[in-house]
């Protein structure tokens, strides 16, 4: 969500919700207009939107169930005794008891094989790459690669070369044998450092820093035929462009990639991707899309391992509760307090 | 209570919550390995159906890769269902885990943190155990997108409805920095520009001179580097609207005026030193005022008794007698002629200042005194003439103490003059951050040319054209022991001890008792360039040790990989990984094959011989 997304979907929604929004984010809250009370909750935010549009989708949700639950009658505001009642149910809830261990360990256990169906965002990156540059930003585990396969095998129906880069030689070849096994071992070729397969395949994988070198030659005249066809360069784990070392590489294969050629950049969650779409923009020939979002696929708990083997939640809630470091459970905190009295040298405090 | 969990308690508690497959990240290789070791003798043992896959699931693995067959570990591995998994294992080592950890054999697998980007296999739980790792020597924190991208490998899709993210802690953890790191944002990612040797040639070769500073501007160093200049460009324009009230006024600048009017001022002694300063006329006059002098005052004269300064006044002070035997006091500047004539007088220290005789004899001699007497000429020298303070002088150049707006420009200047400065120095700074790529260019392009491998026009010369082809780090070290012949008659084994030392970057300490004299030599010669290049490259860490082990690698076709592991200290994947580098070293001189022939063949003889073993069975 951009800063203007957010701010237009504050923006409708009714002042209460926003004083919800605003306990513990805004000093005196409830002294503020509307418009004044979305800056601050902007301004406030700024270091941590996520935690802000966690609580909103929260807030949310418990709106639409209520207004479901409660028939048509909500469309009114809401009738007096209601009002007493709401402040006292806040959404990140500090009166709220802290999740217990059964209700955390809850739903452990492997789900119904399903048929896969693609999320929505996999389908908007795949019909975004038909027409411009694409970067995807999502958390790890997400189905980034399902999104490079697809891609790749679209591209190859068009008989167009593919080539997938990622920054280790080992990431390199295990996603040759996977492709191998997917498109068939006379489709995939490796290019690294050291290994050379099947260098006339329509897929070639190979590490960033070889696609580097296949570029330069390619500028100074030692045409390789192949970069003609190239229709798609995927870029796996491109938050390596931050990699102390080696992250120029990544610039230079980008700035010297064929303008014929899409590119695809698969990174994990970084804090920028909007700067690296916008960069991709400027100097590329198409608009680049940027797809991004927050959400696990598979939906992630904290817990806390006292050296006793005793296991308690890590946070109040049964999630990670985003922009709010200081929910622990008490249990935990209480734990991890012990933990560090006996641990460190007496007569110091790490605080 | 143990500083941390012990590892057959922790796969115990996660077992029993039913928490398993795990992936338990530790600080280091051997936490990793001594996890292991507490294994040995535990009772955790699997059940034989269990037991069974596993050994099924290793057989097929270890078929494809026969050099983990005797691996020490997998007696562990099959009866408990817990793994190491670290850098120090073989690469065929570390695909069987994950192997065997994607069919879901697996209990636990201990890897170290900083391999977190390099595990590519998920699991249901992953436990974190520490809040820093080891970068370059020091401990750092961990950011908040390494906690998510560990955090990241917990639960799989398709296989589990929740994925699990269990802090157990250890010594020196730091539970905020996890918090922090699990419901945070993760931090915006920064360009690592640089621009190195075989860069410049290499875009010299595609593009001429005058288009290069357009490609830079194309890098995302440069894009966020004018996100940062328009950061500032806004706060220029803030600054000058700023400024708009603080125009022209009697002088259009008028406070570059003000600054230095208030320079002087603020310069100038505070206030006039009191020195008693006498006109020159008096100060000439001075060293003859001598007790028995006598002079001429306004009424009559008299004879000096004594010279002396007081407190109250300005001007020496002198004592008379007075005709009459009075005794007064006056100032030297009441003396209005000095006579030349003098007495004998006996001075003492109290009043009347001379001796009682003296004062009787002199009493009487001025009464005796005629009229006239001859003045004693006195010439005041003009040098003694006391120069105006040359500040001071200046000061009166200024209009400011006698300009209409004065008033203004004294209260305006303070904050005009700040919104000045901070414009100046945000012009400034706008500047380099447009241009600071293209300089770091050019300083490298001087380098080059002054190496040789560039011409004076920044066209690439001979040498230049082949030294493009070696893209590697260190490459100007390389190409300089090319040019310097330091490889002719260097055969294959010697060459890769060379490229070894060069490839290999790690300092973790390994040991290797023999080094043969030839390599020895040709280190020593490949040290001393590195030290002269030290100006314009960082120098390789060059370890004996390593290429020693490269170079027997190579020559003695008959060694063994256990033989060779034997040698040294070093991790069989630190081995593995010095070798693998080193083929990519030599795979860079290969082609060379165009100017450098017999440099080509032999790297291509050495990249035969190196290709055995686990080295050739492995991708």
């Amino acid at each position: 969500m951009t800063t203007d997304e957010l701010e237009q979907l504050l923006a409708q929604q009714p002042v209460a919700l926003l004083h919800r929004l605003a306990r513990g984010r805004v000093h005196r809250q409830f002294r503020a207009g509307k418009r004044r009370l979305i800056e601050l909750l902007l301004q406030h935010s700024s270091h941590n939107r996520a935690g802000l549009e966690f609580d909103l989708q929260a807030l949310l949700e418990e709106r639409q169930s209520q207004s479901e639950s409660g028939g048509r009658r909500s469309q009114h505001p809401p009738p007096i005794t209601r009002k007493k009642t709401t402040p006292q149910a806040p959404v990140s809830a500090l009166p709220e008891p802290a999740i217990s261990l059964t209700g955390w360990l809850e739903g452990i256990g492997v789900p119904e094989p399903q048929p896969f169906v693609p999320d929505p965002w996999q389908t908007e990156a795949l019909s975004a790459l038909s027409e411009t540059d694409v970067v995807i930003s999502v958390p790890t585990g997400s189905g980034k690669t399902y999104v490079a396969i697809e891609a790749a095998r679209r591209a190859m129906e068009d008989n167009r070369t593919v080539i997938y880069t990622s920054p280790l030689k080992a990431l390199s070849n295990t996603k040759y044998t996977e492709f191998s096994r997917l498109f068939g071992p006379d489709k995939v070729g490796i290019l690294t450092g050291d290994r050379q397969e099947h260098g006339q395949a329509p897929l070639l994988i190979m590490t960033t820093e070889i696609l580097r070198n296949l570029l330069y030659d390619a500028a100074s005249g030692e045409i390789d035929i192949r970069l003609d066809t190239l229709g798609l360069v995927i870029l796996d784990e491109s938050q390596y462009i931050a990699d102390h070392e080696r992250g120029v590489v990544w610039e230079e294969t980008i700035i010297f990639c064929p303008s014929q050629a899409k590119l695809l950049l698969l990174s994990a969650s970084i804090g920028n991707p909007q700067d690296i779409a916008d960069w991709l923009t400027s100097i590329r020939p198409t608009a680049c899309r940027l797809v991004r979002h927050s959400k696990r696929t598979v939906p992630l708990r904290a817990g806390y391992l006292h050296p006793n083997g005793k296991l308690t939640p890590l946070f109040r809630t049964l999630g990670i509760p985003y922009g709010h470091p200081s929910q622990l459970h008490p249990e935990a905190k209480r734990l991890f307090l012990e933990y560090e009295e006996q641990t460190l040298p007496s007569g110091r405090s790490r605080r | 209570m143990p500083p941390s969990i012990h590892p057959v308690d922790l796969v115990t508690a996660l077992r029993h919550k039913h928490l398993t497959p795990a992936i338990v990240f530790l600080t280091s290789r051997r936490a990793c390995d001594e996890a292991m070791d507490a294994f040995d003798h535990a009772d955790l043992v699997l059940p034989p159906v269990r037991q069974e896959a596993i050994a099924t699931a290793l057989e097929r693995v270890i078929a494809q890769y026969p050099s983990i067959a005797e691996h020490p570990l997998i007696p562990i591995v099959q009866r408990i269902g817990v793994a190491a998994h670290h850098a120090g294992h073989l690469p065929s080592w570390k695909i069987a885990i994950e192997e065997l950890m994607r069919q879901g054999h697996l209990d636990a697998v201990f890897a170290t943190t900083t391999l977190a980007a390099g595990v590519d296999f998920p699991a249901r739980t992953v436990v974190i155990t520490q809040s820093s790792i080891r970068k370059s020597r020091d401990f750092t924190d961990l950011t908040i997108g390494e906690v998510q991208q560990i955090a990241g490998r917990a639960g799989r899709r398709g296989k589990d409805h929740v994925g699990f993210a269990v802090i157990t802690p250890s010594p020196y953890i730091d539970l905020s920095v996890l918090t922090k790191g699990l419901t945070g944002q993760p931090e915006a990612i920064d360009s690592q520009f640089t621009i190195s040797y075989p860069m410049v040639l290499n875009l010299l070769k595609a593009h001429p001179h005058e288009h290069i500073q357009g490609i830079l501007a194309k890098s995302f160093a440069q894009f966020q580097l004018n996100q940062r200049a328009e950061l500032l460009e806004r706060k220029l324009d803030l600054l000058h609207a700023q400024l708009e009230p603080f125009g022209p006024r009697v002088c259009t600048d008028w406070i570059t005026q003000w600054q230095s009017f208030d320079h002087v001022r603020r310069h100038r002694p505070a206030r006039h030193q009191t020195h008693r300063s006498e006109s020159p006329e008096i100060a000439a006059r001075l060293p003859f005022l001598t007790p028995g002098r006598v002079v001429g005052l306004h009424k009559g004269h008299g004879i000096v008794l004594r010279q002396y300064r007081s407190k109250g006044q300005k001007n020496s002070m002198l004592t008379m007698l007075r005709p009459g035997g009075a005794v007064t006091e006056c100032p030297v500047t009441s003396v209005r002629e000095v006579y030349d004539r003098t007495y004998d007088c006996t001075e003492i220290a109290t009043y009347p200042w001379c001796a009682a005789d003296t004062f009787d004899r002199l009493s009487e001699q001025l009464e005796e005194l005629p009229l006239r007497l001859p003045i004693l000429p006195i010439l005041a020298s003009p040098s003694a003439e006391i120069l105006p303070d040359a500040i001071v002088q200046s000061l009166d150049d200024f209009p400011c103490p006698t300009c209409s707006s004065r008033s203004a420009c004294q209260k305006d200047f303070p904050t005009a003059s700040r919104l000045r400065q901070e414009q100046h120095r945000h012009t400034k700074s706008i500047q380099a951050l447009r241009t600071s790529l293209w300089h770091r260019f050019q300083e490298r392009v001087d380098v080059l040319q002054t190496f040789g491998y560039l011409t004076s026009t920044a066209q690439l010369t001979a040498d230049g054209d082949w030294a493009r082809l070696i893209r590697i780090d260190h490459s100007l070290l390389i190409t300089e022991l090319i040019r310097a012949e330091a490889f002719t008659g260097a055969d294959p084994s010697l060459l890769t001890g060379i490229m070894a030392s060069l490839a290999h970057d790690d300092d973790r300490p390994g040991a290797f008792p023999r080094i043969s004299a030839g390599l020895s030599s040709l280190l020593r010669q490949v040290r001393k360039l590195a030290e002269s290049l030290t100006p314009h490259d960082d120098p390789p860490l060059l370890r004996a040790d390593v290429a020693a082990l490269a170079e027997r690698w190579v020559a003695e076709p008959t060694l063994t990989w256990i033989g060779l592991c034997r040698l040294t200290t070093m991790a069989e994947g630190d081995i593995y990984r010095l070798l693998a580098r080193t083929i990519e070293f030599l795979s860079q001189l290969q082609t060379l094959k165009a100017t450098h022939p017999y440099l080509a063949d032999s790297a291509a003889e050495a990249l035969t011989l190196i290709r055995r073993g686990v080295l050739e069975e492995l991708p």
